[in-house]
């Protein structure tokens, strides 16, 4: 085990101090070489938190990061079809392809090296760590073939119906949570990636800022095609702004000003689910930016105002207090006083008040009907 | 005529339907008093009354009868008669802007029973059906919980199974019918329902592996799909009758019903049964996320709004006859059918009316009676040939009556959307076509 460590630790400083034509190299050999194999398992196991973005394998496709099949191959940034950041387009030379060092340096601190890059994740502190990720990256060409299993040591495994080699029942270990000990922890990056609420009281901002000017250039460009200019909303899709003082009107406008409660809710929903048909592109500023954009639509700010993380909560939306829990059992509808009526329950005779094809708009709806009406 | 007929296969049927139809047509010019609408096998059947020429279908040997039919395996997944080709879910199109965040009916004219089988559950979908392969599914637990944790499908189904079968109504079901009638067919009126029976795991067990902190009051389940669809549930809920469910009617849930992983909610509103899941938070206070405060919440003619309306209140709907299926045997007995269910628990009984609620009568209730599914009803009757005004009213077994539309538009004004289970009434003409009315 000793020899294999060292072996190890010396392959890392070639990756960290070679460029990538030697990273190449060390991959044939780590193909034919069970030993070294075996890290690039650990490599495999670093990864694994990595998969909430990023995407590798035979069918892997852009998630919130680009895919990254032949990462180590291909010009930085060139991932097809991929929104690249604005951080990101500036600060690497798309020209040239990744090379360990600066990939190492890149994951140390992703937030650091590029601020204003998408990946937004703390970065790998364990320079083993990086080193075999980026291994097990390299080991990916860009068809996704991932690299052999290692060799697993006979006596561990038995040859099963189904024609597949599995570890022994008995060497699995079993975790020491919960009472049935299934699952295991979720690491602080994934949480974090995925933990993405806020609430009203605030719980949740991440740190950040954005005006008025700035979200209204990113509601031009993203949103007014749905939402209209003004956020009177194009179609059927949703109105954001206006309808004050409607709630009361025979055909009220819900917009964020006349009805939504809480701006959190607008700050939430835009980072999870908008874009429509691009969640999760937009940056934590761009959602300030929009945010404070749609205060100022629905005339509750003004066209100087910056919204963060600081001042977030001190924002009220008019309709707060008109919400109220559910009070249906205080209906007169829903009290049950004795048996219902059974005879005679309605005087004279049924008159028709209100039939669905004067509308006329089910589906295939023929031409309203010319059959006799009984009103 | 028969030589044409010689077709094997699927072509068969099609030429089936074709000769039928020129039955019908035959029967229809030699025999009296027959409705003008005069669709589908029944028809055909009933009109034989009054034949006197003996019916070929009998005295000849049909294609069916002589040639061999596909053997095993022709479809590896079966797949409905080609006869029942429209019994499909439809969709409202004028009802919202894309169908990537949009709606479909479940056909419940054309479906009888209890279960409604899995290619017929209406669709709610608010970023489109998200493809997601069950080995790169994960289930989170986070939040206010002493171990975060990460499950794979596989360790989902190594907790305990259980089996239930419960309605999901949207709590926009009903919900164009507010102002008057608008919609002509129970498919759209009422097809926001369905009713499976669900496998799943207890969400309690799996939240208990996590550890809960005394302090978690709500959780938060959210979707893996593109809208990342999140909803806030008291934990009392969640550790009462909460299911995460990956089958339904005995097979893996539908990619549109949420696979691999669903939330089951019974007797709660649909939208809060989050499909996808992928997620669930434990916190001490509902995050009011977009569906329970722009969407889901229900706004009353003073322009206050309830929100957190979750239970789906005592109602029922006559699907037949209805305006998509109307009376084509003419007077005689006559079968009335419908669906009653109520998220407060089993249904305890329904009445009937045939004349616009002037007079009432229960009708039985058949097949099983479960908590919080739908029940089966009939009303079998002599029809006359008079104009029916055909309603039903449901009773719980905690006693909720369902109300009239009128009496919710007393209480709540016509803007809330939401939770309309008022009394349904369908207008059946002398010739048996039917339409969607409201009455005095």
């Amino acid at each position: 085990m000793r020899i294999v460590a060292v072996a190890n630790a010396s392959l890392k400083r070639q990756f960290i101090d070679r460029s990538l034509p030697v990273v190449l190299s060390v991959i044939v050999f780590f193909h034919t070489h069970p030993t070294y194999a075996q890290d690039l398992g650990a490599g495999a196991t670093v990864f694994k938190q990595c998969t909430s973005c990023h995407a590798i394998g035979p069918n892997a496709k852009n998630q919130f990061g680009p895919h990254l099949n032949g990462v180590m191959q291909r010009a930085a940034g060139s991932a097809e079809n991929y929104a690249y950041s604005e951080a990101f387009e500036n600060s690497i030379d798309t020209e040239s392809v990744w090379d360990t060092a600066k990939l190492d340096a890149f994951l140390q601190a992703p937030m650091s090296y590029m601020p204003g890059t998408k990946m937004a994740y703390q970065g790998l502190s364990n320079a083993d760590d990086r080193a075999s990720v980026i291994a097990y990256l390299a080991s990916i060409d860009s068809s996704g073939q991932l690299p052999e299993p290692a060799a697993t040591k006979p006596e561990k495994t038995s040859q099963t119906s189904d024609g597949q080699q599995r570890s022994l029942a008995r060497d699995i270990p079993i975790p020491e949570h919960g009472l049935l000990h299934l699952g295991r922890p979720a690491l602080d990056a994934e949480v974090i990636a995925w933990d993405i609420d806020i609430r009203p009281d605030g719980v949740g901002l991440p740190s950040g800022s954005g005006d008025v000017i700035t979200g209204g250039e990113l509601y031009d460009e993203q949103c007014a095609s749905c939402h209209g200019v003004f956020g009177e909303g194009e179609g059927r899709w949703p109105i954001l702004a206006g309808g004050q003082d409607s709630l009361v009107d025979d055909r009220p406008e819900k917009t964020i000003g006349s009805y939504w409660p809480y701006l959190s809710t607008v700050y939430d929903y835009i980072r999870r689910a908008m874009p429509f048909g691009n969640a999760r592109s937009l940056s934590d500023d761009d959602v300030y930016a929009l945010t404070a954009y749609l205060l100022y639509l629905n005339d509750l700010v003004d066209e100087e105002f910056e919204l963060s993380d600081q001042n977030f909560t001190d924002i009220r939306l008019p309709n707060e207090n008109n919400f109220m829990s559910d009070t249906r059992d205080e209906e007169p509808t829903h009290q049950i006083v004795g048996e219902p009526c059974m005879q005679n329950c309605l005087p004279g005779i049924v008159k028709v008040i209100n039939r669905a094809q004067i509308l006329n708009v089910t589906p295939d709806a023929e031409e309203a009907s010319d059959a006799p009406t009984v009103d | 005529m028969r030589a044409k007929n010689k077709a094997s296969g699927s072509t068969a049927g099609a030429e089936f339907l074709d000769k039928n139809a020129g039955q019908r047509r035959q029967l229809l010019k030699s025999s009296v008093a027959l409705g003008g609408l005069a669709t589908g096998l029944g028809a055909a059947t009933s009109s034989l009354a009054a034949s006197t020429a003996p019916e070929k279908l009998i005295t000849e040997v049909q294609d069916w009868n002589r040639y061999l039919g596909p053997g095993v395996d022709a479809k590896p997944y079966g797949q409905p008669s080609v006869h029942e080709a429209d019994a499909v879910r439809r969709d409202v199109a004028w009802l919202t802007a894309d169908a990537k965040s949009s709606v479909n009916f479940t056909p419940l004219h054309k479906l009888d029973g209890i279960i409604t089988p899995n290619g017929l559950c209406f669709e709610r979908h608010h970023g489109g059906v998200a493809d997601i392969s069950p080995a790169d599914h994960r289930l989170m637990i986070n939040g206010l919980v002493k171990t975060p944790l990460i499950f794979t499908m596989e360790d989902i189904s190594r907790f305990p199974r259980e089996n239930h079968v419960y309605f999901l109504e949207c709590a926009a079901n009903t919900g164009m019918e507010w102002r008057g009638a608008q919609l002509n067919g129970c498919q759209f009126t009422h097809g926001m329902v369905h009713n499976v029976m669900y496998t799943g795991v207890r969400l309690r067990d799996v939240l208990a592996e996590a550890g809960v902190s005394p302090k978690g009051k709500w959780i938060l389940p959210e979707g893996g799909d593109a809208a990342h669809m999140t909803r806030s549930i008291p934990m009392e809920k969640a550790m009462d009758d909460c299911l995460i469910a990956f089958k339904m009617n005995g097979e893996a849930l539908r990619p549109e019903q949420g696979y691999p992983l669903r939330l089951v909610v019974p007797g709660w509103e649909g939208n809060m049964w989050v499909k996808w899941l992928r997620r669930i938070e434990v916190g001490d206070q509902p995050w009011h996320q977009r569906e329970e405060t722009s969407k889901y919440t229900d706004l009353l003619a003073d322009g206050q709004a309830r929100r957190f309306t979750w239970t789906m209140d005592v109602k029922s709907v006559i699907t037949n006859p209805s305006p998509q299926a109307p009376i084509t045997h003419g007077q005689g007995q006559t079968v009335l059918s419908g669906l009653a269910w109520s998220g407060h628990g089993r249904i305890k009984r329904v009445d009937v009316s045939i004349d616009g609620g002037r007079h009432w009568h229960t009708a039985r209730l058949d097949g099983e009676s479960l908590n919080k599914s739908v029940h089966r009803f009939y009303y079998e009757f002599n029809w006359q040939g008079q104009e029916l005004f055909l309603q039903s009213r449901a009773i719980d077994e905690s006693r909720n009556l369902q109300p009239t539309k009128d009496a919710l538009r007393a209480a709540r004004g016509e803007n809330s959307i939401y939770h309309n289970n008022g009394i349904q009434t369908w207008h059946v003409r002398a010739d048996g076509s039917a339409e969607n009315v409201e009455v005095s």
